[in-house]
This record gives structure tokens, sequence and C-alpha cells, in this order.
């Protein structure tokens, strides 16, 4: 039973992670309908940018972070607008499309940073705290956190806002939205922007978790689109349902499979998908003839 | 409704479209088309499914590509502004009744209406006025509006362009899909809307209700005028009768 | 064609006398190219043809690769044998990652192949068998009686011969029936199920051939080096060869040959500075999907197009349509052909249907009226098998077919035409009726492989039989052009002829005269009273009174989800509730 809890209690931090990640992919599902396959480089980007900041830069790590995410929010600005052609028309070109920016981001990472890897010391006391004989990391904490207010930001600019209403109202219907005055590309670039921001917010929580390389952004960014299918695309409630199931079921297939937690994690992912493509939270939606 | 209706009659203006016309790849929809809404007054576009009725009202406002030579509100120029910039020019756009956000609340699809306005006591009040029209949406307000009936989706979608205040109203087959009775409503409204000035552009495929609701009308095929008239004459024109009327 | 067959044989020439010009590093590099085009049209089939997100295409390749591997090295078999075995294995592969495809599409396919393809990644560098991250080194030289095939430049042979075997065979799927249905439901997978096409076949088809052709690639890939491990079928390889189709152009199998082919070349020019090529081709994909989406083989032809505007398609003109022969004694005349017993329908608490009931006879034209929005084109949906009804049972030819997959009903008989049309745009006129035309079974497509005479003498046959349909409908004018490009009425009067084109026994029109001007509306009537003359019973939705009226023998009226009035049409235009609903009470006191 001790086990059972560790193990759920090592798979929720990195699973915070993938429902940031998860996040960025629905807000710009939920506000563009697009799906951003060069979100998972995003992250890469962020990461690379907070822990450079942080290590070579020597700001403190909030402020690292604050910058990261303002520097990736101007890569999302880009992709959106050179993509905008295509907003509303072709959704797969458009898919694609993110994927040549992923191996752009991809090599420019490559570029500034080299190949090899850097490992981020966390900025938070190393040791674990004890608790009902369980001992949780504290910058695990951090993460869960930062995760908790990132969400809850989000819930309320989405909800208690004009623009993240307008944001919402582009996605089900661009034109009905034109018509009562939304500018629908502000605001795609701004839903681009926020899904960048958390990309960077992601990448940069994870690098003291994880070994900051060129491959970071990569398994970070399928595992959060999977949690994000899995809690139903474009439900922000589940994506981080999505993030903290993925992050648990890869920390149980890591104890019981070892090397082969990916294989297991990616066929019970698609398993789930085949037997409920919407989702958790998913809507199902009628095709009209 | 008094605020509604006091700024409509003050300002009202004609809306003039000389020469529209709209292509979708090789296909003309919408061939040099000219009509005129004279302030506070009711003009219908009637026709067949696919005559180019629903072309002619997104040509207007702008959102598909057109070519028009003139297109003016009052003495504003229309022909180059933005359909996102149309209702700041208090016009108004009701789509067919299925496009409302069906995702959010039915408040906040209305909210949206006012979405260039602030969103401050004077938007509250006119929610109001918009509720005690449609008292159901009042009813309603938390309810997904996609979980909305069509009769109910209609009102909303009238509802949020009304949020915006407009002096001039595009509707875009609001009879469709409703009931004969809810039809009845639809028109109750639309005679309200007049009373209280606003000028409306009316799109159907229900020539009686568009009969009943406006002065004048135009009958479209193929993008072209057909036939124009008061709605008086046109409803005993023997062709009219035969062919939208199956009389 | 002349022309072709020289331009063929210099290429053929050329490809032949290559290995002469170049050092053994450059052979090498040519044989590695050969691999990643088979790879690339295997992509092609399935993503461009298909339509089908395949990000799994590398994982077939290292299983076809792997698969040779273990077989020679770790079972000690033959290397013919283990690449049989490898291709067998690669194609159960193939159906298991494309099982995902029969129910999600799109996006959601992408990251469920990706997934599977990471998986496998996953797999190989853990697995002992697989030889852990360093690999499989030490695999046999394939053997072929007195040719060294440890040579490259020998190797180039063999792998020329293959690949131009693979490549010709694509060529001829994409060319005839096979490759005309996945077309179809790459356009528009809706419109191709309701002619008949078995989507859910059809797609785990095109996985099977992108698995076939990365087998064949893995295998070829294991001979020549004799070495694998997984890196050479990382994400950043599936990556590299998606851009060689998309720049290539995805829906040409020549296009994504090029892709393959550049896009190597350059990398292996910038072999020094990896990341300059991989920016470069990253930076290549966006300006592609943005300003050339058809890529570089859609060019020619965007040039074309863009150089002799106004010149094309002007000339053609609309035949008049040549009635079909009457029958005497319409089979199973009085019968009813399609029973609806009760249909409700439901989305989301908004009643569409509610206990909507229909007797259809067998040889009558039935009108279905009613104000837009009435439920007409949802009970269609409902009759044709595009929806499940929330309650209620539909009947056709005295069969259940409740919730019946389309394509199931539209082999059983029936036909339909939409309300927006749905022709497939990427089609031409002719093509679109071949798809309809089309009624063999796809798991037939072993035919490919075993009676490649038989699959084009049908063809053949095909085309014949769609150049009369044309005739009958005024439309050989058109047959080469994309029906998008046509005026409204000659695109619904090709929506007609393909709907006929399959031979229903219950034909199905939504609105056919939405659009028309008077002169087409009267034609409209006289192919239809000929298309029921010819013995198929014919169900019109149509909103044009007068038409209905002269047309229908009998006519049902819906409005708000429910049968408001049936009969003939002068005994429903009295009926009170009809005129309330649809021509207005106001009219009948004036008129």
């Amino acid at each position: 039973m001790q086990v059972f809890f560790q193990t759920i209690i090592g798979g929720i931090s990195l699973g915070a992670v993938y429902a940031l990640v998860a996040l960025g992919f629905s807000l710009v599902y939920r506000t563009m309908g697009l799906v951003n396959f060069a979100h998972g480089n995003v992250v890469t980007v962020g990461a690379y940018l907070a822990s450079t900041f942080y290590l070579t830069t020597k700001l403190p790590f909030a402020l690292a972070m604050l910058v990261a995410i303002a520097v990736t929010a101007a890569i999302g600005l880009v992709i959106e607008r050179v993509l905008r052609p295509l907003e509303n028309r072709d959704f797969d070109l458009m898919l694609i499309g993110t994927i040549g920016f992923g191996i752009v981001l991809d090599a420019l990472v490559i570029m500034i940073w080299g190949a090899t890897g850097r490992a981020v010391p966390s900025p938070v006391p190393a040791a674990p705290i004890e608790l009902f004989g369980l001992r949780i990391r504290t910058y695990d904490l951090v993460v869960l956190a930062i995760a908790a207010v990132a969400t809850v930001l989000l819930v309320l600019f989405l909800s208690r806002t004009k623009r993240g209403a307008a944001m919402q109202a582009v996605a089900m219907d661009h034109e009905a939205a034109t018509a009562v005055g939304i500018h629908v590309g502000r605001s795609n670039a701004i839903a681009f922007m926020i899904g960048a921001g958390l990309a960077a917010l992601a990448g940069g929580l994870v690098g003291p978790l994880l070994y900051v390389n060129p491959a970071l952004g990569g398994a970070l960014g399928i595992k959060g689109f999977a949690a994000a299918i899995l809690g139903g695309f474009g439900s922000i409630p589940g994506a981080i349902v999505g993030g903290l199931a993925i992050g648990v079921l890869d920390s149980f297939a890591a104890g019981h499979f070892q090397g082969y937690s990916e294989l297991v994690t990616f066929l019970v992912f698609t398993v789930i998908i085949m037997i409920r493509p919407t989702g958790v939270f998913g809507e199902r939606t009628v095709n009209r003839a | 409704m008094t605020a509604m209706s006091e700024s409509a009659t003050k300002t009202a203006q004609a809306l003039t479209v000389e020469g529209l016309t709209v292509h979708y790849g090789g296909v003309c929809a919408v061939r040099d088309l000219s009509f005129a809404v004279p302030a506070g007054e009711a003009i219908g576009v009637i026709g067949a499914n696919g005559a180019g009725k629903t072309s002619t009202l997104k040509a207007v406002m702008g959102l598909v590509p057109r070519k028009v030579g003139t297109l003016r509100y009052g003495d504003v120029d229309l022909s180059r502004v933005h359909a996102r910039a149309m209702v700041r020019h208090r016009i108004g756009y009701v789509p067919e009744g299925r496009h409302v956000f069906a995702g959010l609340p039915v408040e906040k699809n209305l909210l949206l209406g006012a979405y260039v306005r602030k969103w401050n006591a004077e938007t509250r009040a006119t929610l109001a006025e918009v509720y005690e029209m449609f008292p159901v949406l009042g009813e309603m307000r938390g309810r997904l509006a996609g979980a909305l009936s069509g009769g109910q989706q209609q009102m909303l979608a009238i509802g949020r362009a009304l949020m915006a205040r407009p002096r001039l109203l595009l509707l875009d087959e609001p009879s469709m899909g409703l009931s004969p009775k809810l039809v009845e409503e639809i028109l109750a409204v639309l005679l309200r809307l007049r009373s209280e000035g606003l000028s409306l552009l009316l799109v159907e495929q229900n020539a009686k209700l568009t009969f009943e609701a406006t002065s004048s009308c135009l009958v479209v095929e193929n993008g072209e005028v057909a036939m124009r008239g008061t709605s008086a004459q046109l409803r005993h024109d023997p062709q009219v009768r035969r062919i939208y009327l199956g009389l | 064609m002349r022309y072709r067959i020289a331009t063929l044989a210099i290429i053929a020439v050329a490809a032949w006398l290559l290995p002469y010009g170049l050092d053994s590093y450059a052979i090498h590099v040519v044989n590695v190219i050969l691999i990643f085009a088979i790879l690339a049209v295997g992509l092609g089939l399935c993503m461009g043809v298909g339509g089908q997100v395949n990000l799994a295409q590398v994982a077939f390749f290292g299983v076809g690769a792997y698969a040779t591997a273990i077989l020679t090295t770790r079972a000690g078999w033959g290397f013919w044998v283990s690449a049989l075995l490898a291709i067998a294995a690669t194609m159960a592969i193939g159906l298991l990652v494309g099982t995902p495809a029969l129910r999600v599409q799109s996006h959601y396919l992408g990251i469920v192949t990706l997934g599977l393809a990471l998986a496998f990644t996953n797999w190989v560098t853990n697995a002992q068998i697989a030889g852990g991250a360093e690999g499989i080194s030490a695999i046999p030289v394939p053997t072929l009686p007195g040719v060294d095939l440890s040579s490259e430049y020998l190797y180039y042979y063999l792998e020329l011969i293959v690949f131009a075997l693979v490549l010709a065979f694509g060529l001829f799927i994409v060319r005839t029936a096979l490759g005309r249905r996945m077309r179809a439901m790459r356009d528009d997978a809706l419109a191709a199920g309701a002619l008949g096409a078995e989507v859910p076949v059809l797609r785990m088809t095109a996985f099977l051939l992108a698995s076939v052709y990365g087998g064949v690639a893995g295998v070829l890939y294991a001979g020549l080096i004799r070495y694998v491990a997984p890196e050479s079928f990382s994400i950043a390889n599936m990556f590299l060869l998606l851009a060689m189709v998309i720049i290539g152009g995805r829906q040409s199998l020549i296009g994504c040959v090029v892709g393959a082919v550049g896009l190597y070349l350059v990398r292996e020019w910038l072999v020094d500075h990896p990341t300059v090529a991989q920016l470069a081709y990253g930076t290549v994909v966006v300006l592609v999907v943005v300003f050339a989406p058809t890529g570089l083989a859609g060019l020619p032809k965007r040039l074309r197009a863009a150089l002799g505007r106004g010149r094309a398609g002007s000339a053609a003109r609309l035949q008049p349509f040549r009635p079909y022969e009457t029958r005497a004694e319409p089979a199973g005349q009085g019968a009813p052909i399609l029973e609806a017993d009760r249909i409700s329908m439901h989305f989301r608490g908004l009643k569409a249907l509610d206990e909507v009931s229909l007797s259809v006879t067998a040889g009558e034209i039935r009108g279905i009226v009613g104000p837009n929005g009435s439920g007409k084109t949802t009970l269609f949906n409902v009759i044709s098998g595009l929806y499940r009804p929330t309650r209620g049972r539909v009947r056709f030819r005295g069969r259940d077919a409740t919730g019946l997959a389309p394509y199931r009903l539209a082999r059983a008989g029936m036909s339909r035409t939409f309300q927006n049309l749905r022709l497939f745009g990427d089609l031409t006129v002719e093509e679109n009726v071949l798809v309809a035309l089309d009624r063999s079974a796809t798991w037939h497509s072993w035919h490919y492989l075993l009676r490649p005479v038989h699959v084009l003498r049908r063809d053949r046959d095909l085309h014949r039989r769609a150049r009369e349909s044309l005739d009958r409908y005024g439309l050989t004018e058109f047959a080469a052009l994309p029906p998008k490009s046509l005026p409204y009425g000659i695109q619904r009067r090709v929506e007609i002829a393909r709907a006929m084109a399959a031979g229903p026994a219950l034909l199905l029109l939504d609105e056919p005269a939405a659009g028309l001007n008077g002169e087409e509306v009267r034609q409209l009537s006289e192919i239809v009273r000929s298309i029921r003359d010819s013995g198929v019973t014919v169900i019109v939705i149509e909103h044009n009174m007068g038409l209905v009226m002269s047309l229908c023998e009998r006519i049902t009226v819906l409005a708000g989800g429910r049968v408001i009035a049936e009969g003939e049409p002068a005994e429903v235009a009295t009926t009170p509730a009809v005129i309330e609903a649809y021509l207005g009470d106001s009219m009948e006191v004036t008129g």
C-alpha cells in the first residue's frame, strides 16, 4: 500500500507538468480549433530559456521563468501569424504546418544550446517532506501549486473576462464572432501566445525534475497531447485530469515495466482512445450531412 | 425597450446597396444586385434555397468576398469596412439560429453581443430589456446555448444582435426550423422591432412571414432579382403564389 | 503516349547507367535514397491518397528491418525467408496501428500513430532480442545466385528493380478503382460511404499498403546496411519522411519520390551541418503548406492555371438528357420498398424527428416537403444510415435496415444526393461517376497483386460504362473537369448521374432543385420521371412546391419533426394543417 501511494505521488508531480502542457494544447484547440504539434518544441525552448536565465544570467528562478514565458509567447505569435492564411480553412494542412514549425524550433534549440543537455538544480531545499510515511519532494509541491494556480487563472480568464469569452466564441463560430465585432485574428494570436506561455511554464518547471535536453519537449509534448485527448480535447478540467492520469499511469508503468513504461503508456492510451474517442470530459459533436 | 427604440428612431439611416456580386470558386452566387433599405423600413428578400439570399446578407456584412459598386449606410461608405466593424456602425447581424455560441451559457452569448461596448450598467440595462422581450432567455440564462431548442436559439441569436443596440438588423431566415406557432412569435418580435424604429433586412424562404413583416420585397432567383414590389403587391402576384406558395 | 514511353525509356536507361558515374560513397547514398523513396511512396499512399494521418511509417520501416535482423541473426534463417516473414510481420503491425483509424481521424489519429511509433522505439531500445541500444549487427548478406550483393553497386540494381516494381504498383492502385475509392474517401468519407465505399475496410487498406512499403524498405535497409539500431527509426526521421512527402506533394506518388530524392540530397549536401539542414527543411515545410499546399508535384498545374486562365472549360456545353428505357413492369410494384416505423431522432434535447412513420411503395415518386428545419434532411440521414435513430425502425426491401452503415445500405440498393452537393472535389466528373459505378468489394483488392490483368479489364469496363452514363446525362464534355469548377446546375446534374451510376433501387434526392433556374427545374423533373420509369423508386425532398406538386404521386408533409399530412398533391394542398404550417392561412383567405 505504501508503495502504491508513493507511486501515485511520484506520478502526480510529473502529471502536473503534463497537465500544463495539455492545458496549452486544449486552450489553443478550444479557442481556435487547432492542434499545435509544435507545442512540445515550444516546451523545450521554454525549458532552455528558463534554465539559461536561471543558471547563466543568475536571475531568480521565478523571474527566469517569467522572461522565458515572455519570449516563448512571442514565438507563439510568430507561428500564428505565419499560419493565419490557413485558419478556418484546411485543418490537416495547419496540423502539418505546426509540425514544420516544430522541426524548425528543434533545429534552433540545437543550434543555440547544442545537442547535449544540462541539469538544473532545484530552486527550493532538496530535503523531502515526510507525511504519513510518504516522502514528498518540496519541489513537487511547488510544481503542483504553480500548476493549480495557472489552472485557476486560466479558468477565471475564460469564464470571467470578456476576452476569454470572446476567444471561445471564435472557435465555436468565427462568423458570428466577427459579426459581434470580435477580431478573430487577434483572438487567435492571443490564444497562441497564452498556449506558448503555458508551454514555457511547463518547460521551466520540469527543468529541475528532468534533465533539460533537446528531446525533452518531444516527450513532454506527446504525453501532454495524450493527456489532453484523454481528458477530452478542449476541456480545461479534462486537461488536468488527463495530465494527472497520464503521470500516474507513467509512474506505475515505470514501476512495473521499467524500461518498457513508454510502450505500456502508449498502448493503454491507444486502447482508451478507441473505447472513448471523446475522452473523459469530451463533448459529442453531431456531424451534419 | 424605451432606450433602445429612442436611439434607433432618432438616428435612423438608409442602407444603399448597388451592384453587389459574390463568386464562390467559379460559381456566381449573387449577380449585380441593387436595393435599398430606407430608414425605419423593413425590406424582405425571398427566394428558393440556393437562390443567393444568405450570400446577399453575408456580402452586405462583408463576411464573404464580394464586389460591390456602392455600399452606403446614411453617408458612411461601408464598402471598405471590415465585417467586425459593422457593429460599430450599429448594424446588427442575426445569423440563422444554429449559429449561437453553443458551448457558452445564454447570458455570455448575449453579453458577447455587446462585445464592442463596455460591459457596464448600461449593458446590464440592455440585457434586462432583452430578457423582458424574450422572457424564456431569462429563465435559461445559465444554460449552455447549445442545449436550447431551435426556437430559443433563434431568439438568442436575435437577442445577441440587439445587445449592440443596432439601428439596422440583418436577419438570415429567422423562421428556419421553427414550428408555425414559433414563426408567429418571431413575426411578433419583428413587428415590435419595426415599431420601435429599427430598420430590417429580412432574408427568408417563408414568404408568408416575410410579406407580413416587411413593407416591400425582392424576389431573387439564381442570384438575381426576379421581381420587386411592395409586399402587398407581391403577395397577390400569381407568379409568386405559384412558385413560392405552391398554389 | 509515345512521348511518355520515350521519357520512361530514357529514365530507365539513365537509372541503369547511373552506377558507372558514381564513387562508392555516392552509390551508398543513392541506395539509401531509394529506400527513403519507397517509404515516401508508402506514406503518400496512406496519407496523401487515403487521407489517413500516419506518423508510424518509420515504425513500419523499423519493424521490417528489425524482423529481418532478428530472424537472420537470432533464428539463423535465410535472408529471403526472413524477408518475407518480416514483410508479413510489418503488415500485421500495420493492421494493428491502423485499427484506431476506425474510430478516430485527423489529429487524433496523428497522435495515436505517433505514440505507437514511440512505443516501438521504446521496445527495441529495451528488448534483449532486439539488441537494446546497440542494435543488431552482422546481418548476413542477402544471397542471390551469381550476384554478389555485398557490392553496393550490384545491390543498387536489386533496389532499383524493387523500387520500380513498387512504384509501378502504387501508380497502378492510384489510377484504378482502389485508388479512386481511397481518394474519394479522403475528399469526403461521408459521401464515399453513401456511394457504397466500405470506409472502414478502405482505411485499413491504406494502413496495410503503408506497412507493406515500410516492410519492403526495412528489408532492403537491413540487407544494405546489415546493421539496425533504434536511432534509425526515430521520430526525427519520421518528420524528415513527412517533410519529403509534403514538400514533394502528398497526393502524387511521383511527387513523393521527388521529395524524398531532393530532401535527402540536400541533407547529404549539408551533412556536416545537420541542424542547418533540419532548419531548412522545416522552413520549407511551413512555406509549402502556406503557399503551395499541393507541393512540388502541384506546381506545374498551378503554373498552367495561372498562365492559361480563362481558356479551359469554357468550351464545354451541357447536352440534353437522354431518357432511360421504360420498364413495362417495375419489379416489386405495389410492395413497400421502404418503411419507416415511428422514427424519433434527438440531438442533445433537440427533437429533430418525433415518431415519423412513412411507407413508400416501389415504383412511386414520393415528395417530402416541409419548412426548413422541419426534419426532412434528418429523416434522409436516418434512412440512409448516417444517423442511428433514437427510437424506431427502418425497413428497406423487406429487411430491417435500422442503423446499418451507409455503405451497406448503398450496396443493398439505396443511393442519395446531398442538399449541399457533396461531389468529390479532387476527382474529375468522370471519376466521381466511376466511384459510384464500382460495386466490387474492397477486400477483393488482392486481385491487384495476383490478377492485375483482371483489374485492368474491369477498370476498362467501368470507364466504358461511365462514358455511357455521362453521355446519357449530357455531361460528356465535362468528363475531365473538376466538378467544383462547374456551374451549380451542372453540379446538381453530376450528383444525380453519380447517384444513379450506383444502380439503386431507391433514389433519395435532397433538394435537387435548389439553386436551379426555371429551365433547369423543367429538365430535372424530366430526368426524375425517366428515372422512375426505368424502375427506380424516388423520394424527393423539395422546397419548390410547383415541382413537388407536378412530379410526385404522393406527398408527405413534415413540420416540427412530425408528419402532419400525407396524400396526393391536390389533397395535401387543401389540408388545413398544411396550409397553416407551410402555405400560410392568410394566403388561403385572400386567394
